[in-house]
C-alpha cells in the first residue's frame, strides 16, 4: 500500500520557504557518457558547462531552482531513443523539457537528472486537410500549428495562455487547457496518436487515427497528462477543427469579482454554451493596462468578464444578448462588444498576457491553479480575498471562470524571507479552501513538483497506489521525471534505484 | 564561485540595474521571437536565458568573465524582437548594453569589434577609413573581391566585407540622384511651411551613403520642412552602446545633444533605424549624469525617423516609378522604435511602386552591426533566410531604412548573384520627386 514518508534523505529542492538555490551541488556526468551523448546529437547540443546549466535551473515556476547535470537537445525520434537508452542504461534520470513555461515545476530536474529538451524538434510533419489531422514534433509551438493550418480553414483548439510559446509536447505532458476548453475540451480530446520513447529508449506507437482508440485499451488517454513520468512523446498526431463561421466577444465590467462570479453561474445556468468565460480581477486589470497589451479595461473596475460565443452566424447575436442580460442582472456596470477582429484580439491579448504582466507590480509571483464547482466561485473568491488580507499578501485573480478553474496569482518578493513563509502558508490555505468547496488541486498546470504536497488532500492511499502502479508499468526503475506528481515515497525509491544502477552497487 | 571581489568590481553596472531585471518573471514568451534561440534551441541563446545569466552575475553566482556569460551575451543580435512580446516590459536592449559593458570590462572583446568601435567613434579616423571604402567601391575592387575570394576559410570575412561595400552602390534606376545642385524648391504652393528639422548625418551614412542624406534633405524640403544644417555633430554612439562601450557612447551623445539643442530645430530627422533608436534612448544612456539627463531626454523627444516626419504630414505624391519593392523592417525601427507603417507610407507616395512586405519581415536580417563578420556561421544562417525571403518576393529592389540592414541584405543578394537593388525608402521618393520636377530651382524656370 502507498505510504507517505515523513522525511526524505534526498537533498531538498530549493523551496519557497528556504529560498535557497541548490546550485553548485550537481555532480558532473561521467565523461564517457558525455562523449557518447555527443556522438548521438552532436557536441554542440550537449550542454555540460555548469555556468550554462544555470539557464535550465527552473521553468516558469522560478520558486524552485536546481541546475541539471546536463542538457541534451536531440532532433529526431531516433536521437531521443538513443539518448534515453544511453542515459537509462547508466541509471541516469531523464527530465523532459519543452519551452520551460510550465507553472508547476514539471521540468525541474532531480539532483541526478539530465534534461532532454525538445527545442530542436520543431517541425510540423504532416497536415492532412481532408481528415483534419496533423502530425507534429513535440517542440512545435502550439500557436504555430494553428498558424500553419489556418490557410486550410483549420485550427488547433486547445489554447493555453502561453500558446504563443509553449510546445505541443509540453501540452501533451500537462494535458493543457485554455480559455476555449470550456466548450472544446482539453488537450486529451485532440490527441489521436503518439510515437513515444519509453524507458530504456524503446520506440512505440500508440493510438493513431487508423486504429479505433476505443476498441483497445486507451494508452493515449493514459499517456496524455502523465507529466513526463511515462516517457517522451516524439511525434504527436492531433485532431484539427474547422474555423468557426462567426464569433462574438463581450467584455462585462463589474464592481466586484463576486458579482462577476455570479454572472458566470447565471450564464451557464440559463443554458448558454459559451466558448470561453474568463474573469480578470481588479489588480490584474491594473497590471495589464500598464503593459504593452493594454486593452482599455477600465482601471477602477473590480473585475472584468470576457465572454465569447462562436459557431454558425445564426443565433450568435441572440446568445450574446442573453449573456449581456445575465451580466446586467448581476450588476454589471457596462457590457462592451468587440466591434472588429482587431478589437477582439486586443481583448484576448490582455487576458492571455496577464501572467507575464504581473512582473510590473511585484518582483515574484506564484501562479496557483485549482478547480472548484462553478456555483462555488463567489464564495471561494471571497475566501481567497480573505486569505490574502489575513496574510497581508496581494493576490490577483485571472482565470477560466466558465469551468471553475481558478488562477490566484500570489505576488511577493523573493528577497523577503518573512513574505516567503506567508506565501507558502497562504498557498496551502487556498488549496484547502478549494478542496473543501468540492474542488481539486489543479485545473491545467499539472501537479509537477509544487502540488505534490497537496495530493493527499484529494487522493487516498489506494488511488495513489494505482497511479504509482501505472508509473511502474511504464517506467519500472523510475528514471523518467521522478519526483513529480506522486508524493515523496516514489521519489526516494527512484533516487535509490538510480544510484544503485549508476554506481553498480 | 570564487572571485567575489572581481564580481564586485565588474558586476556593478548590472547590479545598479536590478530593478530593470526584476520584472522578468521567466514566462518564456520571448523565446519564439528570438532569432538565435529559434536556430540553436539552446536557452542560453534566448532572451530569458540571457537575462537569467545577467541575474546570476548580479547575484554573484556567475563570473562576468566566464566564457558562458561572454559568449551568450555576445551572441545576441541585439534586435530587441523580445521587447514588444514581453508582457512585463523588460527593457532588454538597455540591459544588454550594460551586460556587454560588464563582459567587456571583464575580458577584452574581439579585435574587429574594438577596431571598428575606435574608428567609427573618431572623426579623424573614420574619414580615411570610409575614403578607402569608397575607393574600393568606386574602382569596383570590392565587387571583384567579393566574387573571387573563397566563401570559406580565413578570407571569408573579407569576402563578406567587400560584398557589403559593393552593395552600397546606387540602384541603377535611381539615375537622377546627386545630379541636382543648388537650392531645392519646396515646389508647388500647396505645401505649407512646416517646422525646422535638423538631420543626423551619421557615421556610416556620411561615409558610404551620402546620397541618402542628400535625398533626406531634399525630400523634407519638398514637403515644406525647413532643414537646418547642424555643424559639429558626430556619430550617434549606437554601435558603441551595443558593443558595451557605454563611456564612448555617452561622450558622443553629449556632443550631439549640445549641437542639436543649439540648432533650434523642432525635430531631429534620422534616416538610420539604429541611430534613431539610440538617440531616442539618450535619456536612459545618460540617466546617471545629473548635468545631462534632462537635456538628453529633451533631445530624445525631438528625434524622429525621417519616415515618421513624412508620414505625419502625409508625404506629397511624386511621379510614377513602375517597380516592385520588397520592404523589410529594420529591427531598430520596428521593435525598438515601434515604427511599422511610416516607411511603407513613404514608399506608397510613389505612384506605381508596388510594395510587398517580405515574409517574416519582423525577424532580424543578421546584420546587427558587425555580427555577420564576428559570427559568420550564425549570422550567415540568419542572413541566408532573409535573403531567401527577399528573393521570393521577385521584386526589383528591397527597401529597408537602415544602413546595416541594407549592407547585410545587399551583400547576401550579391553573393547569390541575385539582381535586386537595395534602397532606402526616401531614395525612391526622392527619385519620384525628381521625376515630378519638384526640385526645379525657381531661378531656372
Amino acid at each position: 500500500m502507498y505510504r507517505l514518508l515523513e522525511k526524505t534523505d534526498e537533498e531538498p529542492v530549493a523551496s519557497l520557504l528556504t529560498g535557497k538555490v541548490s546550485s553548485g551541488m550537481t555532480r558532473p556526468l561521467p565523461s564517457t557518457v558525455v562523449s557518447d551523448l555527443a556522438k548521438i546529437v552532436g557536441h554542440e547540443h550537449v550542454i555540460t558547462d555548469p555556468d550554462r546549466l544555470l539557464v535550465y535551473e527552473s521553468d516558469g515556476l522560478t520558486a524552485y531552482r536546481r541546475p541539471p547535470r546536463a542538457v541534451v537537445l536531440p532532433s529526431s525520434t531516433e536521437e531521443i531513443s538513443a539518448v534515453v537508452g544511453l542515459l537509462h542504461s547508466n541509471g541516469i534520470e531523464v527530465i523532459p523539457r519543452g519551452a520551460g513555461t510550465g507553472l508547476s515545476g514539471g521540468a525541474l530536474t532531480t539532483p541526478e537528472g539530465v534534461i532532454v529538451g525538445t527545442a530542436r524538434m520543431n517541425r510540423i510533419l504532416k497536415i492532412d486537410v481532408e481528415n483534419r489531422i496533423a502530425i507534429a514534433q513535440p517542440g512545435v509551438i502550439n500557436a504555430r500549428l494553428t498558424e500553419a493550418t489556418n490557410p486550410y480553414g483549420l485550427y488547433y483548439a486547445p489554447d493555453p495562455s502561453s500558446q504563443s510559446t509553449c510546445t505541443l509536447g509540453g501540452n501533451v505532458a500537462e494535458n493543457s487547457g485554455g480559455p476555449h476548453c470550456l466548450k472544446y475540451g482539453v488537450t486529451a480530446r485532440y490527441i489521436t496518436g503518439l510515437t513515444v520513447v519509453l524507458a530504456g529508449g524503446q520506440i512505440v506507437e500508440i493510438g493513431g487515427v487508423g486504429r479505433d482508440p476505443y476498441a483497445t485499451l486507451d494508452l493515449v488517454g493514459l499517456f496524455v497528462g502523465s507529466e513526463g513520468c511515462f516517457g517522451i512523446a516524439t511525434e504527436i498526431e492531433l485532431r484539427l477543427l474547422p474555423i468557426t463561421e462567426g464569433v462574438r466577444t463581450l467584455l462585462g465590467i463589474f464592481e466586484s469579482v463576486e458579482s462577476a462570479g455570479r454572472a458566470v453561474t447565471k450564464i451557464i445556468a440559463c443554458g448558454l454554451m459559451p466558448a470561453a468565460v474568463e474573469i480578470v480581477d481588479g489588480p490584474t486589470i491594473k497590471a495589464v493596462e500598464a503593459s504593452v497589451f493594454a486593452a482599455g479595461y477600465p482601471l477602477e473596475a473590480g473585475a472584468a468578464l470576457v465572454i465569447e460565443f462562436d459557431g454558425t452566424e445564426a443565433g450568435l447575436d441572440l446568445d450574446a444578448d442573453r449573456a449581456e442580460q445575465c451580466c446586467l442582472e448581476e450588476g454589471a456596470i457596462e457590457v462592451q462588444r468587440a466591434t472588429d477582429p482587431e478589437h477582439r484580439v486586443k481583448l484576448w491579448r490582455a487576458r492571455k498576457k496577464a501572467f507575464g504582466a504581473m512582473g510590473r507590480i511585484a518582483p515574484d509571483l506564484l501562479v496557483q491553479d485549482a478547480t472548484v464547482p462553478r456555483t462555488k466561485l463567489p464564495e471561494v473568491l471571497a475566501g481567497i480575498d480573505d486569505i490574502g488580507n489575513r496574510y497581508g499578501l496581494k493576490i490577483a485573480n485571472v482565470f477560466h471562470a466558465g469551468d471553475g478553474n481558478l488562477h490566484p496569482n500570489i505576488l511577493f518578493d523573493r528577497q523577503n524571507q518573512n513574505e516567503l513563509e506567508l506565501v507558502e502558508r497562504a498557498s496551502k490555505e487556498i488549496m484547502q479552501l478549494c478542496v473543501d468547496a468540492g474542488g481539486t488541486i489543479t485545473g491545467e498546470h499539472g501537479v509537477g513538483v509544487d502540488k505534490r504536497k497537496y495530493m493527499t488532500l484529494v487522493h487516498g492511499p489506494a488511488e495513489l497506489e494505482a497511479m504509482a502502479a501505472a508509473k511502474r508499468v511504464f517506467d519500472p526503475a523510475s528514471l523518467f521525471n521522478p519526483g513529480k506528481v506522486l508524493p515523496e515515497v516514489e521519489v526516494k525509491g527512484a533516487t535509490d534505484t538510480a544510484k544503485i544502477l549508476a554506481t553498480g552497487e | 564561485m570564487t572571485g567575489a571581489p572581481v564580481y564586485e568590481a565588474l558586476g556593478q553596472a548590472l547590479d545598479a540595474q536590478q530593478e530593470r531585471l526584476l520584472p522578468c518573471v521567466h514566462c518564456g514568451f520571448c523565446l519564439p521571437a528570438c532569432p538565435t534561440y529559434n536556430r540553436l534551441g539552446n536557452e542560453a541563446d534566448s532572451p530569458r536565458g540571457r537575462l537569467h545569466l545577467m541575474q546570476a552575475v548580479v547575484e554573484g553566482r556567475l563570473e562576468p568573465s566566464s566564457e558562458a556569460f561572454r559568449t551568450h551575451i555576445d551572441r545576441c543580435l541585439g534586435c530587441r524582437a523580445c521587447e514588444p512580446v514581453c508582457p512585463s516590459g523588460v527593457e532588454y536592449g538597455t540591459l544588454l548594453e550594460l551586460a556587454r559593458e560588464t563582459a567587456a570590462k571583464a575580458a577584452p572583446q574581439g579585435l574587429p569589434t574594438r577596431v571598428l568601435l575606435k574608428v567609427l567613434g573618431n572623426r579623424a579616423l573614420r574619414s580615411p577609413f570610409f575614403f578607402i571604402g569608397r575607393l574600393l567601391r568606386g574602382t569596383r575592387l570590392a565587387a571583384l573581391g567579393a566574387t573571387v575570394l573563397p566563401s570559406y576559410g580565413p578570407l571569408r570575412a573579407g569576402r563578406l566585407v567587400l560584398a557589403m561595400l559593393a552593395s552600397t552602390t546606387r540602384w541603377q534606376p535611381m539615375a537622377s540622384g546627386d545630379a541636382i545642385s543648388g537650392n531645392t524648391d519646396s515646389g508647388s504652393d500647396d505645401v505649407s511651411r512646416r517646422s525646422r528639422v535638423a538631420v543626423l548625418l551619421g557615421c556610416v551614412q556620411e561615409g558610404l551613403f551620402t546620397r541618402i542624406n542628400s535625398a533626406t534633405v531634399r525630400v523634407l524640403e519638398a514637403n515644406g520642412y525647413e532643414v537646418v544644417l547642424v555643424e559639429g555633430q558626430d556619430c550617434c554612439g549606437a554601435l558603441h552602446a551595443h558593443g558595451g562601450d557605454l563611456e564612448r557612447a555617452r561622450m558622443l551623445a553629449r556632443t550631439n545633444i549640445r549641437v542639436f539643442e543649439a540648432s533650434g530645430a523642432e525635430f531631429i530627422a534620422v534616416n538610420a533605424a539604429g541611430c534613431g533608436a539610440a538617440m531616442k534612448d539618450y535619456g536612459t544612456l545618460l540617466e546617471g549624469d545629473p548635468d545631462f539627463v534632462q537635456r538628453a531626454e529633451e533631445v530624445a523627444l525631438a528625434v524622429r525617423d525621417v519616415s515618421e516626419i513624412l508620414a505625419s504630414s502625409g508625404p506629397r505624391i511624386g511621379a510614377s516609378i513602375p517597380c516592385k519593392i520588397a520592404y523589410d523592417h529594420p529591427c531598430h525601427l520596428l521593435h525598438a522604435q515601434g515604427v511599422e507603417h511610416a516607411p511603407i507610407t513613404v514608399l506608397e507616395a510613389v505612384p506605381d511602386a508596388e510594395v510587398h512586405i517580405v515574409t517574416d519581415a519582423e525577424e532580424c536580417c543578421g546584420g546587427a552591426g558587425i555580427y555577420g563578420i564576428t559570427h559568420p556561421e550564425l549570422g550567415g544562417l540568419i542572413g541566408g533566410d532573409k535573403v531567401a525571403a527577399v528573393r521570393a518576393c521577385l521584386a526589383d529592389a528591397v527597401a529597408t531604412p537602415n544602413p546595416g540592414c541594407m549592407m547585410q541584405i545587399g551583400a547576401g543578394l550579391r553573393l547569390e548573384a541575385s539582381n535586386e537593388g537595395v534602397i532606402h525608402p526616401v531614395e525612391l521618393l526622392d527619385e519620384s520627386y525628381q521625376r515630378a520636377g519638384f526640385y526645379r530651382v525657381r531661378g531656372a524656370e
